[in-house]
């Protein structure tokens, strides 16, 4: 929706001394839309031109319906865009813009994601073939599947439009009841479909269908209560949540928990037995497990849920901190009470070799995951009231500081900033002393981004046990270390804005350290240096912080573009290093387990200290785990770093370095600090990537990959550490999307389109850094970083 | 207030300097002695080399020919700054403002100055990472020095506001505050009043008089506005085509026939007799407030 708004500046009025014809605006824009609509048309569906025919693709989209539909998107495009402003007034009224994303996420639930992936490839057309196939069905499936949910989708979204377009209270009121019954029975559907086949599931497309008509629900509902004439979402959005900081947390967990408990959700799920909460209680009765595991799943679940969800309502309701503490506490208990029972059931089924289990935490459903996730979430209500009560007083006491020291009114002229500090401190982690920024974007509530990042967490935990193998290892092979890195370029590119694009290259020398001392090379290092692979982190750290001021000591005068080259230089002679140099690293072949040569793969690593001992194995899930602690100890680091005396000499650097230089800041040794931050990240990356995946080559080191990393930067937001984290998450999850959604050939396709738009529609990133976002925003438009790249002494 | 200066001890000696760019010129054998305590501008036709010697003070140009030897605080032994450093002159204790602001546009108000303050810190990534509790002292302090700068510069209010939200004779003050966040014992200022309303001009008069007296801070200014460098300046150097024609109080510099020939125009003569004929062709009419000598 973003490209109607942008579409609505007033376009250049034509330069009147041109001659010629002049073709008429309108025209040029409806050609611009019906071409957009065809490329559209033809990036959808399979290419299928021959060497002998190449119009064969054409035709077949010609002949399909398809381009029509789209030739009429293309249409409907242009008539919003030139009667824009008579469209405009119904589009701010109450309720809209949510009835419009909701039958967003439910048409996309329905075309793009999994249903049920047991049958076919999994989507919704599948499931309905399957289920049309299947007799003695619940009848509720047979039409939900057959009709229903496309009918709902279009009779919600288009009686709900008009009746916001009309005004009729009634008809919205009614399309919200629709939308609660359609919610109803895409979850009834769903589940009936998941127990008829009692096969295990781990699909995501119901709860995404479950949750557009909540969107739905709350739009419609907005345009029947309300009595303005116009909204604004985000004031919207912005006070619903700042009403009870932690509210949205404890209505989320409460609704994630009761499902696990009630719902069909599986707790223990052996191949072709899914058995719920009481179920799985009835199948352990008789056995010799633990009293408290049978008890709990019995009715001290109930206990521990109906607790914990009191005392987390309680805390946000009344903002008591004492209770938020206590809530948090709860939480946390629970979480691990449950965490406990399932590793008692799943040991037992593991003991009884059962279903071919091999160790604990194997066979469980998806039920325990998400009541682990609910009672986790419940917690962290605690935790946002608790901490959000101490950061209102802290403000509070703030600006009654700043009005002491300073003029009679603390915020003066701009009223804004007052409120903005607020949540920007709130925002803020509570280490940063330095008082908030202008707030920018939805998260301006009281507790608002903390609640999102507790949900983040929530989701990094207990998320992966449910996702299927593939998935687990898509999380740790590619977004978990993909998100390190991003992590570690961010410091180069993000906040000391120099372009690197070598950053691989110290990737793979942590890589080959790790190789080195575990003794995987030709080379061995003396035998009372050989170590696991967790114990070379330092040594990794050591080398890559080596490799980064070697690199940077001599190129950092150099600037911009032409940093940028040596960089890519630099990668590139580590790449060639690690394919010629034969006799220690084994070449273009890498590791190999070659006796010949002398090269084994990269053991996994093991933790062995006293009684603690973990070997990570085959299981994608304890890698994810580990990669977790990594990501959690640099995050949290480079928090501090960013809002320190050397994060903001960085930031003095990237903005106007002759004035750092000036100012006292020796930019060289600012600019190595970056480097060589980076680069140890980069390394840790390394470390993890090589004992993970045993075997590499030089050919994972690739110019390739180098870019990538920095589009992972730059289309998460630059500066922006969650930004970077996201972007890496996006861009590296999206590929693997698309490989079930769109021919193979046309992934990279796909991917380059998302790309362009987002730099079109949202040049400043996913999550912008405030500091950007206020560049990019036009405060100042003549001195963000990228004009000025005037050499130092000029134009003083 | 006190105009002459009361002691004899120099912050900058330039000695002999001459600067040049491929075959220009732009500064040719400048010698100058800024003394401990005094406000001291210098003045120019545009072109003139002012901002050339600025940068050959601070360390951003190296002049060919010459000393420059400074001692910017009170008993510091005098050190030659030619071809040192830009952030090694800062950390000797001279400051700067820039003719066109240079600010760090998308920072804070208060993070601008709070980068200047922390020049003189010592804590290092590491400890900022692990939150070290000398490290989050040495944040508290620099909070605290930098409100207290941005209180004497008249911007308190403005903390938070991202430095190129600010009005511009703002922008200009916060430059001040920043370059005074590196305690420095002598400040350069470019034309700090360029593009300032009068009112504006007056306040930042009493500023550079209060930094002047208060801080011991020794001030060397360059401006175009004659009524501010008249009311500010204990002693004037005047540059004309990169080299010094006159140098000497207010009141002689507006008598100077040199000077006055030189941004007339004419020759030294002409002005001597046009000035004896006609007063109201001096620089400027400035009251003498005060015990101005």
């Amino acid at each position: 929706m973003t490209a109607l708004e942008t579409r609505t500046r007033p376009a250049p009025p034509a330069a009147p001394h041109r001659r010629g014809p002049r073709i008429p605006s309108w025209l040029t824009r409806l050609l611009a839309c019906l071409g957009g609509s065809l490329v559209l048309a033809l990036m959808i569906g399979d290419q299928e031109g021959s060497q002998t025919d190449y119009g064969l693709t054409f035709r077949k989209q010609i002949l399909a319906p398809r381009v029509f539909a789209f030739l009429a998107l293309g249409v409907l495009l242009f008539l919003c865009v030139s009667y824009w402003p008579r469209i405009k007034p119904y589009l701010t009224r109450p309720g809209f813009w949510p009835l419009i994303s909701g039958g967003l996420a439910v048409l996309a639930s329905i075309t793009l994601m999994h249903w049920f992936d047991q049958a076919g490839n999994g989507k919704f057309g599948a499931v309905s073939d399957a289920v049309s196939r299947t007799s003695g069905i619940s009848p509720i499936a047979t039409a939900f599947y057959g009709w229903l949910a496309w009918t709902m989708l279009v009779v919600s979204v288009v009686v709900g439009g008009a009746a916001i377009v009309i005004g009729l209270r009634w008809l919205a009121f009614g399309v919200a009841a629709l939308a609660v019954v359609a919610a109803v029975i895409t979850y009834l559907a769903h589940q009936a479909v998941v127990d008829f086949t009692g096969q295990p599931d781990h699909s995501l497309g119901y709860l995404v269908s479950i949750l557009g008509y909540i969107v739905i629900l709350s739009g419609m509902l907005a345009a029947g209560l309300s009595h303005e004439a116009s909204a604004r979402s985000k004031h919207f959005v912005t006070r619903v949540l700042g009403f009870r900081p932690g509210l949205p947390l404890v209505i989320v967990g409460f609704v994630v928990t009761l499902l696990s408990f009630v719902g069909a959700a599986a707790w223990f799920s052996p191949s072709n037995k899914n058995t719920s909460l009481s179920e799985t209680h009835d199948l352990f009765a008789s056995t010799s497990i633990n009293p408290f595991a049978l008890n709990y799943l019995g009715w001290l679940s109930w206990v521990v849920f109906v607790g914990t969800l009191a005392l987390a309502a309680a805390a946000t309701w009344y903002r008591h901190r004492l209770l938020g503490w206590l809530a948090a506490l709860a939480g946390a208990a629970s979480t691990i009470i449950t965490l406990v029972v399932l590793y008692d059931i799943s040991k037992l089924g593991a003991r009884t070799k059962f279903d071919g289990a091999t160790g604990p935490w194997q066979n469980l459903g998806v039920g325990g995951w998400m009541a682990c996730g609910g009672l986790f979430l419940l917690g962290s209500a605690g935790f946002v009231v608790a901490t959000s009560a101490r950061a209102t007083r802290r403000v509070a006491a703030g600006t009654a500081n700043g009005s002491l020291s300073g003029s009679p009114n603390g915020s003066g002229p701009n009223g804004v900033s007052a409120t903005g500090s607020v949540a920007a401190a709130d925002a803020a982690p509570a280490t940063q002393p330095s008082p908030g920024r202008r707030a920018v974007g939805y998260l301006t509530a009281p507790g608002a981004a903390r609640s999102a990042v507790l949900i983040a967490i929530a989701a990094a935990l207990f998320y992966p046990p449910t996702a299927t193998p593939f998935w687990q290892q898509v999380v740790v092979s590619e977004i978990g270390i993909s998100m390190l890195l991003a992590a570690g370029l961010n410091v180069v590119v993000g906040w000391a804005g120099l372009l690197d694009l070598g950053f691989i290259a110290f990737y793979a020398i942590g890589s080959y350290t790790t190789a080195y001392f575990v003794g995987s090379l030709p080379v061995k290092p003396p035998s009372w240096l050989h170590m696991t692979p967790l114990l070379t982190i330092p040594f990794a750290i050591i080398a890559c912080l080596m490799a980064g001021v070697i690199l940077g000591a001599p190129t950092l005068r150099l600037r911009g573009d032409y940093l940028a080259i040596v960089t890519l230089g630099f990668g590139e002679i580590i790449h060639l290093a690690a394919v010629n140099s034969q006799s220690i690293t084994n070449g273009a072949e890498g590791l190999t387990n070659d006796t010949g040569r002398h090269t084994k793969s990269v053991p996994n690593p093991s933790i062995h200290i006293g009684p603690l001992h973990i070997h990570w194995g085959l299981n994608q899930l304890q890698y994810w785990y580990l990669l977790l602690v990594f990501l959690v100890v640099v995050l949290l680091a480079f928090r501090r770093l960013e809002h320190s005396r050397l994060g903001r000499a960085w930031a003095a650097v990237r903005e106007d370095e002759v004035a750092a230089q000036a100012t006292g800041i020796n930019t060289t040794k600012v600019k190595l600090a970056a480097f060589a931050i980076g680069a140890s990240t980069s390394g840790v990356a390394g470390v993890f990537f090589a004992s993970q995946i045993g075997t590499f080559t030089p050919d994972n080191f690739v110019l390739n990959n180098s870019i990538l990393i920095v589009a992972y930067v730059v289309f998460g937001g630059m500066g922006s550490l969650p930004g970077a984290l996201a972007g890496a998450a996006m861009l590296t999850w999206l590929p693997e999307f698309l490989k079930s959604q769109v021919p193979s050939s046309d992934r990279l396709m796909w991917i380059g389109a998302v790309v362009m738009l987002m730099m079109i529609f949202r040049p400043a990133g996913l999550i912008p850094a405030r500091r950007r976002a206020a560049e990019l925003s036009g405060l100042d438009g003549s001195s963000s970083s990228e004009t000025r790249a005037v050499p130092a002494g000029e134009g003083l | 207030m006190t105009v002459t200066a009361p002691t004899s001890e120099v912050v900058f000696d330039v000695r002999n300097v001459t600067l040049r760019f491929g075959g220009v010129t732009s500064l040719n054998d400048v010698s100058l002695q800024m003394r401990r305590g005094e406000i001291l501008a210098v003045i120019g036709p545009n072109g003139a080399g002012k901002t050339s010697l600025f940068n050959s003070l601070t360390g951003v140009y190296t002049p060919q020919e010459g000393s420059i030897m400074l001692a910017a605080r009170r008993g510091d032994s005098p050190t030659s700054v030619v071809g040192m450093k830009t952030h090694r002159v800062n950390q000797l204790g001279v400051a700067r403002t820039f003719q066109n602001i240079r600010l760090f546009p998308a920072l804070t108000a208060l993070e601008n100055v709070k980068v200047g303050v922390e020049t003189r810190q010592r804590s290092g990534p590491i400890a900022a990472m692990l939150g070290m509790p000398w490290q989050r002292r040495e944040e508290r302090e620099s909070n605290s020095r930098a409100y207290e700068l941005m209180k004497r510069v008249g911007l308190s209010g403005r903390a938070n506001d991202i430095a190129s939200s600010l009005a511009y004779g703002e922008q200009r003050r916060l430059e001040i505050a920043r370059a005074l966040g590196t305690n420095p014992g002598v400040i350069l200022l470019d034309e700090p009043a360029a593009g300032t309303n009068p009112v504006e001009k007056r306040e930042l008069a009493s500023l550079i008089k209060s930094i002047n007296a208060e801080d011991d801070v020794s001030v060397l200014l360059i401006e175009h506005d004659m009524k501010l460098v008249m009311s500010v300046a204990d002693r004037i150097v005047v540059l004309n085509f990169g080299e010094k024609i006159a140098e000497g109080t207010p009141e002689q510099i507006q008598r100077d026939p040199v000077v006055i020939a030189a941004y007339l125009g004419t020759s030294a003569e002409q002005a001597e007799s046009q000035a004896d004929a006609q007063p109201e062709l001096r620089l400027i009419d400035i009251e003498p407030e005060g015990e101005q000598s």
